[in-house]
């Protein structure tokens, strides 16, 4: 449903993205604007011109959050099994066929992603750059958002990204011996490999009734 | 006291003892997480007031305490406190487990960073259930520790031995 | 000649001054002091490890992680309805507010409106899980000043919203209420009228705070000029909630954002203060707990009727896509970043808590400070550790 309002809203993000443009030239990868909402995709190199650009010119001056995200498909969490009906096709993420990536695109396994406001008012802006897969390094933001600091450590921590020119990187969370980056989809959780999670509770059998009975679609009960 | 150690005091003394010290219990409040401000509804509200049952819930350390009533999650990072202040807790003293977290790991039975339950480093006397249990129930697990430190038996424990509670 | 320790030398010369009745500056290092983390003021297991020189805080060190539960990789392992329980436990005061905005996110993706009478209903009580995590924080700081009696009277009152809460959803926290598309279950008959009757309670418990503890002149000795945070520093660190509204900035998300939920449908003020210490952060929260009495009022009586579950598949399959969803909620702006590729639990769900945020304002502002007043601004920041560490 368009109305008025969406469509000033989508020029508002159109315009921050376009402002983005003309500063990063041809770092800016890829984009997608909904509302007053923006994604950003920019270059790794970039990635510091780009946060100091919205900051500076274009007013995005509250830090969100700072964080990772890694698109490896989750196959390889050993243990895993949530009993599905009807899985969705795997086959949307091919080895070596590209990644699959969310909004503005991606090219890489590893993604770092921020987000700042323009305070006050409702604008926001979501900026994501890929990192590389062996060696995932990118600027620190420190300087301009001091916010960065935790959020920095903290995505170190978990995913193992280094973040160039941050004061000090070291365990936020964790224990200091603590080994492996625990949200790398590679990292699997032990206890769901001891005891691997049965499925929906819905596989149950009634009561009474032969294995295997009715399918769990058949009746929209009450059940959680 | 020698006559502890000996085996010899009385029955009826002990049994005085015994029910002295359970309407006198120092609680030390270990409260970590969710079931800590359920904690701190039985303690320090008014309606589910726990003095009325002797326990006092202000001593001012770990060393002054009979009872801690362990709430919430038990991270990797939370134990070695944990167990330096149940070290520093004097002899008798006794752990109340309280809520699933503390019991066995509860709803982050999977997680990386949570001990599945808290008796995996301390002894604990009694559990209580729940996420979070109600002030009431944990009114319970103190009623049921106090029938236990009825039925003890001091000589039994200053040696080391199990508790045989009941009969 | 015996060896002596720089501290029996401080002592020697110390002693020579003062019978000698002369001024003498000893210059001796600072003393590291650990605050937690068990610690009865640090509102849960946060460590925090304080430089001290004399009685002023030279350098300050936030260490969190001792209730980090792993959230990130649980969400990665379970499916939607079982992570709504989950997500109750972040911020566990309030916690029906934490799974509005993962719901909220969740149906963004999937496309679905709860119908009005739900979102009515999630509105009443996320305001009412509003008033039950402020009404602690203000018996709570009093008790971190060292005034015992306000926290007895917030847990009396509080009692009376978490027994509203019980009687609709069936948990007195972690009330796992809200379903993707709605509300597991409609309220009990009478719910409304008591809620009304409690809401006016809940103001004279308002009351009550103001003349008892802010008007007290200690408190205001000690809360006044203490923990001031300017609002550009604050919002680079991504302050937010009464906090940054106590720096000065008029930033409300219920107000500012369009969301599904009935904040627009009621008529209500953002308060602000402008001074940006412990002591305008404590007033703001006493008004918007104010507030919030008045918004639960208001749409309690313009409740919509209808159903309260819209049609949803019986087993959630959200459809591939990225969301994000930020709510006020009572400690800050949380918010959901929801990577779904269609399956039954998301892809990554990255959670963005208040006080995580809130926290990371502590070494920057504890600077200079004096150690009783670490304590007050700990208190005034009001952070859950569930929320800092996920």
């Amino acid at each position: 449903m368009s109305s008025a309002a969406d469509a000033s809203t989508d020029q508002i993000g159109v315009g921050i993205v376009e402002a983005l443009e003309k500063e990063l030239a041809g770092a800016l990868l890829g984009s997608e604007v909904s509302g007053s909402d923006v994604w950003v995709r920019v270059d790794r190199a970039a990635w510091r011109r780009a946060v100091a650009c919205c900051r500076d010119g274009l007013g995005f001056n509250y830090f969100t959050f700072l964080s990772g995200i890694d698109w490896k498909a989750d196959t390889d969490l050993a243990g895993e099994k949530l009993w599905d009906p009807n899985p969705p096709g795997r086959g949307d993420q091919a080895p070596g066929e590209g990644w699959g990536t969310g909004l503005a695109g991606g090219d890489s396994r590893f993604q770092v992603m921020a987000r700042l406001q323009r305070v006050p008012g409702s604008v926001g802006v979501t900026l994501k750059a890929d990192l590389d897969e062996g060696e995932p390094r990118v600027d620190s933001i420190v300087e301009l958002f001091r916010g960065a600091d935790w959020h920095e450590r903290e995505t170190w921590e978990m995913y193992g990204f280094v973040f160039d020119g941050h004061p000090g990187l070291r365990h936020i969370y964790l224990p200091t011996e603590f080994e492996g980056f625990p949200l790398r989809k590679d990292f699997p959780l032990l206890a769901r490999e001891v005891k691997p999670w049965p499925g929906l509770v819905d596989v149950e059998p009634m009561p009474g009734e032969p294995e295997g009975g009715e399918g769990p679609d058949a009746e929209a009960g009450a059940e959680s | 006291m020698g006559l502890v150690e000996q085996g010899r005091i009385p029955k009826p003394l002990t049994t005085l003892l015994n029910r002295a010290r359970k309407y006198s219990l120092w609680v030390y409040q270990w409260g970590l997480a969710c079931c800590a401000i359920e904690m701190g509804a039985a303690f320090g509200s008014p309606r589910y007031d726990v003095m009325r049952l002797g326990v006092i819930p202000f001593p001012a350390s770990a060393r002054q305490a009979d009872l801690v009533v362990i709430s919430g999650t038990v991270t990797d990072k939370m134990v070695p406190p944990i167990r330096r202040l149940y070290e520093q807790m004097p002899d008798p003293k006794y752990v109340i487990s309280m809520g699933s977290c503390a019991n066995c790991g509860g709803p982050y039975w999977d997680s990386y960073s949570v001990t599945k339950g808290v008796d995996q480093i301390i002894p604990v006397d009694v559990y209580v259930p729940g996420c979070p249990p109600r002030p009431e129930a944990l009114l319970e697990g103190i009623v049921l520790l106090q029938q236990r430190i009825q039925n003890e038996d001091m000589s039994r424990r200053w040696r080391g031995e199990p508790i045989v509670v009941g009969g | 000649m015996t060896v002596a320790t720089d501290w029996q030398k401080s002592a020697y010369i110390g002693g020579q001054a003062a019978d000698a009745r002369v001024h003498v500056e000893i210059e001796a290092e600072g003393m590291t002091l650990n605050i937690g983390p068990q610690h009865p003021a640090t509102h849960g297991t946060l460590r925090i490890v304080v430089r001290l020189d004399g009685e002023q805080v030279v350098w300050a060190e936030p260490v969190c992680g001792y209730m980090h539960r792993g959230y990130e990789k649980l969400t990665e392992v379970r499916t939607y309805p079982q992570i709504t329980t989950l997500v109750n436990r972040i911020d566990w005061l309030s916690s029906f507010a934490n799974e509005v905005p993962f719901i909220l996110a969740a149906e963004k993706l999937m496309d679905v409106e709860a119908p009005p009478r739900a979102q009515w209903i999630r509105t009443v009580l996320f305001e009412m899980a509003r008033i039950a995590n402020i009404t602690l924080f203000l018996g709570d700081m009093g008790v971190q000043l060292g005034a015992l009696t306000p926290v007895f009277y917030a847990f009396r009152d509080r009692e009376l919203v978490l027994n509203l809460i019980e009687s609709a959803t069936g948990g007195r926290f972690h009330p796992n209420y809200d379903r993707i598309g709605g509300l597991k279950e409609d309220l009990p008959k009478g719910w409304i009228a008591e809620t009304k009757a409690v809401m006016g309670k809940m103001r004279g418990y308002c009351d009550e705070m103001e003349e008892l503890l802010m008007g007290n002149e200690i408190f205001q000795t000690r809360t006044r000029g203490v923990g001031v945070i300017p609002s550009a520093i604050g919002l680079s660190h991504g302050l937010s909630g009464a906090n940054i509204r106590a720096s000065g900035i008029d930033w409300d998300i219920r107000r500012d954002e369009e969301s599904p939920l009935a904040w627009k449908a009621c008529d209500w003020r953002v308060w602000t203060h402008p001074d940006g210490d412990s002591f305008a952060r404590y007033w703001v929260r006493l008004q918007e707990t104010r507030e919030a009495t008045r918004i639960v009022d208001q749409l309690l009586d313009g409740l919509p009727s209808g159903s309260i579950m819209a049609k949803v598949p019986r087993i959630i399959k959200v459809p591939a896509g990225e969301a994000w969803v930020h709510t006020e909620n009572p400690l800050g702006e949380m918010g959901y970043y929801i990577v779904s590729k269609g399956g039954l639990g998301p892809f990554r769900c990255k959670i963005r808590s208040a006080s995580f945020s809130n926290v990371s304002v502590l070494p920057w502002v504890l600077r200079g400070t004096y150690v009783p007043d670490v304590i007050t601004i700990l208190a005034s920041l009001y952070f859950i550790l569930g929320d800092i560490d996920r």
